[in-house]
């Protein structure tokens, strides 16, 4: 157990990757710090952070699930957790403030000692249990909020707070004239334009080149209107320090908040797990990474805890930065350790560049993606089996009526109830044969599922019957008792019960529990 | 019924169940046995009692941001800025000074000002000292430095009535002095008094700010105005020997400061910005 614990946290080396090709993997470093770049400034702002603190956590946070993970995974900053990381500190400062900063730093480490936690427990596992069908209906409301949050910045209004996004919309149109500002709504609408015609040529790129045709929109707009009189928000100077060390504030008024604070941080820690989770199981079936789900765990938990004490928010493994690395053919942690180190020397040299990079830009970007992130194909999918529709459409609506914590819970909930209902439902035919009648069970029988089959026993009670559980692999105790009482009220002198079932250890099992009940068996390996 | 039910779900529901976890509602109970100060009291404390503590609440915290963006601008408020300024070199005493521009004027605004035309709020009036002074960029209306400085500003102004000119209020405006102001006898004053801190070039020293070249104020401030600047000059230089100079000498070294080169004014210059910033960065 502790030598296991231990090689858990030894770091990666060379040596674990035999097959490491190094070139792919920096050129795929290089691209993972040029896309990061802007999501992590947009991130902080969801985060309600300053841009830099962005940066931070997609150098920092990066290096250190990198460095301690086994996989390809980029991880740093993330839509669903920047997110609701800003829903969780709002209500205690105001946003960007020094205290609402030193709150984030807070949770993050919150965050990480969670994650820890649940390292420690062998938790990891339990995330498979997220059904596919709550993850799409996750992704698409994060989607929805992304693209409803991404109005503010493109319409050029200050941030609102409405209940519903539908209110939103129409402040929207009921005041545009005096909402909307014209020079944002230009910039912001020609960079989602540029990206989604760009998405359908190269997508890869796609981000890049709408941040980039909306950079240059705006340097055109203001070199005809100042942008004093624009009133266009730009991004403003990044003071960037290589090594921004800070730490988690202690001391008992952020205990109290702490303890506020600690069902957020549970949300955002089983969130960010089950992201990195659901990548991991992803890369584990499609590549041959030496990948241990343990040491992923730990590493965003390390991660995590170490983001404090650099300047970093907590952050999770990224779906599309880890999709555009697997096309680079990165097979190792490699690239997102020189990632890392990219992004600080991108930074620093792209600095005075950035200052003048429109907002609006930006938050088209956020919109492109919010849309990226609404997959109809998925959706398309999900209406062919109604159980996982209904979870998707629920996660959907919770999401995106009662909030994305609600929606969270929601959709973990369903997850569990989808798997319990559907484990628990038996398939039974009843077949008529010559003398008898034979039941076929399908499913595992356990006292959720039990009841089922009392009923169809119940009503054959006064017949001959075979009782088919050749395909059962899972019996437990009370399903044995539910048949042994049924047994006892047959009519036994003029019938037969008939039993097969699949093992020999079943079988054991069954006998002891019926002993003294008229009960035959039919050979498990006998073909009937 | 229907009506009811949906106002009970979609909006109370969300906000009770909020409320049983949100700190706001049971953390001033809390706080009560460990802070002294709450926002009832009516006494304010100083700053420097402020910066001493270990936790601040919302209000407080913002205040004390705030005057860290003031008084070290090229740390804090240094996304919005542009040159090696801080608000504190030109309102003195972080903006406790009478005289030297002080900032217990949050019950002036909101109110109409010429330099742009429009009404002004205090958020405004905020932005464009980012604009001009600072020579940076304006920030949006709800950006963090903003609301902080205009807590700031706020709590400067305790006391001070609502409407009315607080007693000392911007600089003092000089009587005409019958002269032009005459650069080249300000030059000569210059390098007498004020060289020593501000530097022979006006580049400024370690903690003394730069008066003119590309790290200094734009031509858009209020500074830029040579009116403006002899008000100050003569109220408040040379530091420690405040109202020494003439009207006529402070006049003449205003005039010398304010024909520097110094970064164009934003409203007419339009993408030099960009250049300056790209230049200034290579420069460095």
């Amino acid at each position: 157990m502790a030598l296991n614990l231990l090689a858990d946290i030894s770091p990666w080396r060379p040596s674990h990757s035999p097959g490491l090709n190094i070139r792919s993997e920096l050129f795929a470093a290089l691209i993972g710090a040029i896309l990061v770049i802007p999501q992590g400034i947009t991130f902080a702002y969801l985060a309600g952070l300053p841009p830099e603190y962005g940066i931070y956590t997609a150098i920092f946070v990066t290096l250190f699930a990198s460095l301690f993970g086994t996989s390809s995974m980029l991880g740093g900053p993330n839509t669903a957790v920047a997110i609701l990381i800003g829903i969780a500190v709002a209500p205690f400062a105001g946003r960007g403030s020094p205290l609402y900063i030193e709150y984030v730093l807070l949770l993050s480490f919150m965050v990480g000692l969670i994650q820890l936690t649940i390292w420690l427990l062998r938790g990891g596992r339990f995330f498979m249990y997220l059904s596919p069908a709550a993850i799409t209906g996750i992704t698409t409301g994060v989607g929805f909020i992304l693209i409803l949050s991404s109005l503010d910045g493109i319409f050029g209004l200050s941030s609102s707070d409405t209940h519903f996004f539908y209110h939103k919309l129409y402040f929207l149109f009921d005041d545009a004239e005096n909402l909307v500002n014209p020079f944002s709504f230009t910039v912001g609408a020609i960079t989602v334009v540029a990206g989604m015609i760009a998405r359908h040529y190269i997508t890869r790129y796609a981000i890049l080149i709408a941040i980039t045709v909306g950079y240059l929109c705006g340097l055109i707009l203001m070199s005809f209107h100042s942008q004093v009189e624009m009133e266009l928000e730009l991004l403003g100077h990044l003071p960037i320090n290589p090594l921004p060390v800070s730490h988690p504030p202690m001391g008992t008024d952020y205990l109290i908040t702490g303890l506020a604070m600690l069902p957020d941080a549970l949300i955002i820690a089983l969130i960010g797990l089950a992201q990195s989770m659901v990548i991991v199981k992803q890369l584990r079936n499609d590549t041959d990474q030496p990948i241990q789900p343990d040491k992923e765990v730990f590493a965003q938990g390390i991660a995590n805890l170490m983001a404090p004490f650099f300047s970093s928010f907590a952050g999770s493994g990224s779906f599309n930065r880890t999709q555009v690395n697997q096309s680079m053919h990165a097979e190792t942690p490699l690239t997102g350790i020189v990632s890392a180190g990219i992004v600080l020397v991108l930074i620093l040299l792209l600095g005075p560049v950035l200052t003048y990079l429109p907002m609006p830009a930006i938050s088209g970007t956020l919109m492109l993606v919010g849309i990226g992130m609404i997959k109809t194909d998925e959706i398309k999918r999900l209406f062919n089996w109604r159980g996982e529709l209904a979870v998707f459409t629920t996660t959907l609506f919770c999401i995106v009526f009662l909030g994305l914590q609600t929606g969270l819970v929601v959709a973990l909930i369903l997850s569990v109830l989808l798997f319990v209902i559907s484990a628990s439902s038996l398939e039974l035919i009843v077949e008529r044969e010559a003398v008898s009648v034979k039941i076929r069970v399908e499913g595992h029988l356990f006292y959720a599922s039990i009841d089922q089959l009392s009923q169809i026993l119940k009503k054959h009670r006064r017949e001959n019957v075979i009782l088919d559980l050749s395909v059962v692999t899972y019996l437990d105790l009370s399903a044995t008792e539910a048949i042994a009482k049924e047994l006892a009220k047959r009519n036994n002198e003029s019938t037969f019960f008939a039993v097969k079932l699949s093992s020999e250890r079943l079988q054991n099992q069954f006998e002891a529990r019926m002993a003294g009940q008229p009960v035959q068996f039919i050979q498990y390996n006998h073909t009937y | 019924m229907i009506d009811w039910l949906i106002r009970l779900f979609f909006d109370n529901y969300p906000y009770s169940l909020k409320k049983l976890f949100k700190l706001r509602s049971w953390l001033p109970l809390l706080l009560l046995p460990l802070s002294t100060a709450g926002p009832v009291q009516s006494e304010q404390l100083p700053i420097e009692n402020l910066l001493q503590r270990s936790y601040l609440d919302d209000y407080y915290s913002n205040v004390v941001y705030g005057y860290r963006i003031v008084t070290e601008t090229e740390k804090y408020g240094a996304r919005y800025t542009g040159n090696s300024l801080r608000c504190s070199n030109c309102h003195l005493n972080a903006g406790r000074k009478e005289y030297g521009l002080p900032l217990n004027v949050a019950g002036m605004y909101p109110k109409w000002r010429s330099k742009n035309g429009r009404r002004n709020g205090i958020g405004l009036r905020i932005r464009e000292c980012f604009v001009y002074s600072m020579n940076g960029i304006m920030p949006p209306e709800d950006a963090p430095e903003v609301m902080a400085v205009a807590a700031y500003i706020s709590y400067l102004s305790h006391g001070e009535t609502i409407g009315e000119a607080p007693a000392g209020r911007g600089v003092p405006t000089l009587p005409d002095t019958g002269y032009d102001p005459n650069p080249a006898s300000g030059k000569a004053i210059y390098d007498q008094k004020c060289a020593a801190c501000h530097g022979p070039n006006g580049q400024g020293i370690a903690h003394m700010p730069p008066l003119w070249g590309m790290n200094a104020y734009n031509e858009g401030a209020g500074m830029a105005g040579v009116h403006r600047a002899a008000g100050f000059i003569w109220a408040n230089m040379p530091l420690g020997q405040e109202r020494t100079l003439s009207h006529q000498q402070a006049l003449d070294v205003a005039a010398y400061i304010n024909m520097q080169i110094r970064p164009g004014d934003p409203r007419e210059y339009k993408l030099l910005k960009l250049f300056e910033t790209i230049s200034w960065f290579f420069d460095r």
